[in-house]
């Protein structure tokens, strides 16, 4: 009746069922990946922002667009989305021109509809595992639970076969179980706040992308008319 | 019109091993926080619960040497102390043994008076022994008597015990749910091991009346009349064995 009970971290995962065991594996991998997500997109969210930033000021420094669109042809793997809408959005402005006959307005609409495309293709990359973050932070509180419940089932179908029932028959079961829930609000936690985060922040870069294409536009229109 | 191909640029993608490395390092830090920051041994105040019901019996029942030697592990004692009739049984010899040595201081005596005398050692020598035998009688009476006394005291103490079974039996009979098919007499014989406090541990049926239901219907009634009526000082047994018959009482 004195039992001991030794609640070692690994005991208690060694201990649990098959089910516990598979849940918890599953919510570790879950875990790791989505820190894996969050890392990577915290790099690659903080490069693009350093790139709008850079990209921004060269382009409002009133350099020539001729000489920023052969800057950024040259280096057309290494710079950053709105550059890159620039470039779109210039190539077929100077495409356009080139044809005899095409009025203002078309090419203005044109160079804007190959600027939209190239935004949304960036907006694309830019959300990329996005949603796997969001799915984490929904769905593996629930993972762990079902993991919990199971193992708390274990623990009491345990403690119907014994006469004498005390509460430390049924704990270690339940703390075995509850390690999966730990285990799902870890893996939940931060990838719900990291996906707040960061969808944020893409908001904020992709109205940084809208406005300068319409800035870009009216500077085209400006050309086009002179 | 030969449109060129749309330009397909290669993102810049951050590498996915230092975001791997940093993922590891997360977990391995929650990991060394869950290991060593949390105090996951669980101290056992059980120990103590134990020794508390346990030396209770044999304080008041135990002979004297005992004590000592079943205090560290309380488990021994309960086979030590059914046997508590015995105590009955064991405390009258004392009183022989007592006695014997008396007997023969005397007769080691008689040599050295009956050196001095010469003529007249006979008579001395019946007088003496009549004197002796007188002294043996009155022994062997006060003997007797001592027997007397115990044997009154062990009938009382065992009509004290037979009157705390009677009183358990009383109790559980009335719990008694008679299966309604029941023929004839049956003995059905429980062991019964119950704690201080009168609650019931176990009960083992170690003869069937060879109807399952009457044993069943006892079996339950045991569990039920726990905790079971308190013995007087001394009287307590651990276990206990219990017999009934459908047509007791």
């Amino acid at each position: 009746m004195t039992v001991t009970q030794d609640l070692e971290i690994w005991t208690l995962v060694a201990n649990a069922s098959l089910v516990v065991k598979l849940v918890m594996v599953l919510l570790l991998a879950v875990s790791f990946m989505s820190w894996l997500f969050i890392f990577n997109k915290l790099f690659a969210i903080r490069t693009a922002r350093e790139q709008t930033d850079k990209f921004e000021r060269e382009f409002w420094s009133g350099n020539d667009l001729n000489a920023l669109y052969q800057g950024a042809v040259n280096n057309r793997h290494s710079i950053g989305s709105q550059e890159r809408i620039f470039e779109a959005g210039f190539r077929e402005y100077t495409k356009l021109r080139s044809q005899r006959g095409t009025d203002v307005t078309t090419m203005v609409d044109g160079a804007r509809r190959a600027m939209r495309a190239t935004y949304q293709r960036e907006m694309d990359h830019l959300e990329r595992h996005l949603a796997f973050l969001a799915s984490t932070g929904s769905v593996s509180p629930y993972v762990g639970l079902f993991g919990t419940v199971w193992g708390i089932m274990h623990a009491f179908r345990g403690l119907a076969n014994v006469q004498q029932a005390t509460l430390a028959q049924v704990a270690p079961g339940i703390a075995e179980a509850l390690v999966a829930t730990a285990i799902g609000l870890f893996a939940a936690i931060p990838a719900v706040v990291a996906y707040n985060r960061y969808s944020h922040d893409i908001d904020r870069l992709a109205i940084r992308f809208e406005s300068f294409m319409e800035e870009f536009s009216n500077i085209l229109q400006r050309q086009a008319v002179r | 019109m030969a449109e060129a191909l749309a330009p397909r640029f290669e993102h810049y993608e951050p590498s996915v091993i230092p975001s791997a490395a940093l993922a590891a390092a997360v977990h391995l830090v929650l990991l060394a926080i869950l290991v060593f920051g949390v105090r996951w041994q669980s101290r056992p105040p059980e120990s103590v619960m134990v020794e508390l019901w346990q030396p209770p019996a044999p304080v008041v029942e135990a002979p004297r040497v005992e004590p000592p030697a079943s205090a560290p592990e309380p488990k021994p004692e309960p086979r030590v102390e059914p046997p508590k009739p015995d105590i009955a049984v064991k405390a009258p010899p004392p009183p022989k043994a007592v006695a014997k040595p008396e007997p023969k201081p005397r007769p080691e005596a008689k040599p050295k008076p009956p050196a001095p005398p010469r003529e007249d050692v006979q008579k001395r020598l019946r007088e003496e022994l009549a004197r002796e035998q007188l002294a043996l009688n009155v022994e062997r009476e006060r003997q007797s008597i001592k027997e007397q006394l115990q044997r009154e005291q062990t009938s009382a103490s065992a009509k004290a015990q037979a009157d705390y079974i009677a009183r358990i039996r009383v109790k559980i009979h009335g719990n008694i749910v008679m299966p309604p098919d029941i023929k004839g007499n049956p003995e059905a014989i429980f062991d019964v091991v119950q704690l201080p406090n009168g609650e019931v541990l176990s009960v083992k049926l170690r003869k069937s009346s060879g109807h399952r239901g009457y044993d069943e219907g006892v079996e339950r009634a045991i569990l039920k009349s726990s905790p079971l009526p308190k013995a007087d000082a001394g009287l307590f047994n651990r276990q206990l064995e219990l017999k009934f018959r459908p047509l007791d009482k």
